[in-house]
């Protein structure tokens, strides 16, 4: 026990699983009815990527990553952690990032197919981050305010993020749109198995199709 | 109306009774205060000043942000902590809101006298020893801190030397340094000799005893109090016990008053002479009890500790 191998993934955790779960569903509480305009965007979101209408669908989330930014980590979680301030500066540069492949177009994938089994893994994820993620808290016991929505809390965002990319982006923009998604779900995977909660094997399945969808995507001829 | 009975001491029983005391007065403090009724107390930093031996660490466990409600539950447990004669509440600028949640429940229920505040600067936090500590003390609503440790060893030459000149100025009492997990022992203990400091807090509990070897003994021989973290090893001793419904032994009860596991673990801790206390940290005031319950007489004494490990190892 003389060296750092002695830590424990929880030992970087600074807080309770019961303060986390408060803190998600005093975002809910907080923030209702936001929920609705969220998860319409998200809806219009995912009908736009699959109308061919890329750049627009890559712009309508932007926004929520700013809010999530702001709202969850720099006023809420970073009171908790340290770190939480440069999450969500990360997250702020998402919502620039994809403002600035919106209006310039670049990497879009213009004529998106749902045959397409990457764009089909896509539309799944985007599916799964916007209805089936609000469902798991109230379906497992838990309150409605406890329900992870996309636009309000981190998970939900990402997870729908790297479906929507999927369908709307190609080859290197691809890739660097997912990064900042991607890298949140191994901290917040990490961070649900510290504190015991089975959430973290949603968010690493969820992590490691996307990852077979983004290798396919990317060596796959576009059509 | 009553006899009046008379009670004649012989010779033998006076010669006893001397004895007795002359041999009750040889003993060392701490078995004198093995049998002290109430929450044990001890002496620390080579002063004549004493703390509660069980104390109360905030890693994780008050960390709550500014929620009302988890405000409210935390002030309950520190309420419990100091109603059973606590004293020291150890936190740090890298526990999160752990400081605002202390001094908003310090603030709801007064500052007692008993409270020993310590806190910790740690270069991540941003700011200079001085500052850290300035906006700490504003944080936990306090006037001073009774001690201020550097956090993990972080840039430890800058801010003891700093801490130091606080001490001398008379805006911290104490000051300290901290390890945890077993790390960095050697460095420790090269601050601990060649250092003017009044504590180092410690992993130390039944299964993580390294800080036996050297670092206790030298604090015994130079007066540095010790503190005692991760006493249940992060939760997972108390965890590991329960999961595999392992009896409490009942010559534990016999021996020193052991009625729970809390008691088992802390008692085995606070009775190390060199040990000044422990801090467990809890979100839950029943546990806050029962933690505050293992201060108490009787502590085990030496056979009793070795018997507490062979217990622990065979299970």
């Amino acid at each position: 026990m003389n060296e750092w191998t002695s830590y424990q993934l929880q030992d970087f955790i600074p807080f309770t699983a019961e303060v986390y779960f408060r803190l998600l569903e005093r975002m809910g509480e907080t923030f209702w009815p936001l929920h609705l305009l969220t998860l319409g965007l998200g809806a219009a979101t995912l009908a736009l990527a699959l109308k061919n209408r890329p750049r627009t669908a890559c712009l309508l989330p932007a926004p929520l990553w700013a809010f999530v930014a702001v709202a969850f980590f720099l006023q809420r979680y970073a009171e908790l952690n340290w770190a939480g301030g440069y999450v969500g500066y990360a997250f702020i540069a998402q919502a620039v990032l994809l403002v600035v492949m919106a209006l310039t177009g670049w990497g879009m994938d213009n004529a998106p197919r749902a045959t397409n089994p990457p764009v089909a893994t896509g539309i799944t994820i985007t599916l799964f981050g916007l209805i089936i993620m609000p469902l798991m808290a109230p379906l497992s016991g838990g309150s409605w305010h406890q329900a992870e929505v996309f636009g309000i809390h981190a998970d939900p965002t990402a997870v729908t993020t790297l479906g929507l990319v999927l369908i709307i982006l190609r080859g290197f923009a691809l890739w660097i749109a997912a990064i900042i998604p991607a890298l949140w779900l191994v901290v917040s995977g990490l961070t649900l198995q510290a504190l015991d909660s089975t959430g973290s094997v949603v968010l690493f399945a969820v992590l490691a199709i996307t990852l077979v969808g983004l290798v396919w995507k990317s060596i796959k001829p576009k059509r | 109306m009553k006899p009046h009975i008379k009670h004649r001491i012989t010779r033998r029983q006076s010669l006893t009774l001397i004895g007795a005391t002359l041999a009750a007065m040889t003993l060392p403090t701490a078995s004198l205060l093995a049998n002290a009724v109430g929450m044990q107390q001890k002496a620390f930093a080579g002063t004549d000043k004493k703390l509660p031996v069980i104390g109360m660490g905030t890693w994780r466990t008050f960390n709550v942000g500014s929620d009302p409600e988890l405000l409210d539950a935390r002030t309950e447990v520190v309420k419990a902590f100091f109603e059973h004669g606590g004293g020291l509440i150890d936190s740090s600028p890298m526990y999160g809101s752990a400081p605002d949640v202390m001094g908003y429940a310090l603030q709801q229920l007064g500052t007692p006298e008993s409270l020993f505040a310590a806190e910790k600067v740690w270069s991540p936090a941003g700011g200079s020893a001085r500052e850290q500590v300035a906006e700490l003390k504003e944080r936990w609503k306090v006037e001073q801190f009774d001690l201020v440790q550097v956090h993990n060893l972080t840039d430890w030459r800058e801010h003891l030397a700093a801490l130091q000149e606080m001490k001398a100025e008379g805006t911290i009492r104490h000051v300290g340094i901290t390890t945890s997990h077993g790390c960095r022992h050697s460095e420790i203990e090269q601050i601990m000799t060649s250092e003017d400091i009044d504590f180092v807090q410690l992993t130390y509990n039944i299964t993580h005893r390294e800080a036996e070897n050297r670092l206790l003994p030298l604090a015994e021989e130079r007066g540095i109090g010790i503190i005692a973290n991760r006493p249940y090893d992060g939760g997972s001793l108390i965890k590991n016990l329960k999961r595999r419904n392992a009896p409490l032994p009942e010559w534990a009860n016999e021996e020193c008053g052991c009625t729970t596991w809390a008691d088992f673990l802390l008692k085995f801790i606070v009775s190390h002479p060199a040990l000044t206390c422990a801090i467990p940290a809890t979100t839950q005031v029943e546990h806050m009890r029962e933690n505050m319950r293992a201060g108490h007489s009787p502590m085990p004494l030496a056979n009793a500790r070795q018997r507490m490990i062979a217990y622990i190892e065979s299970l």
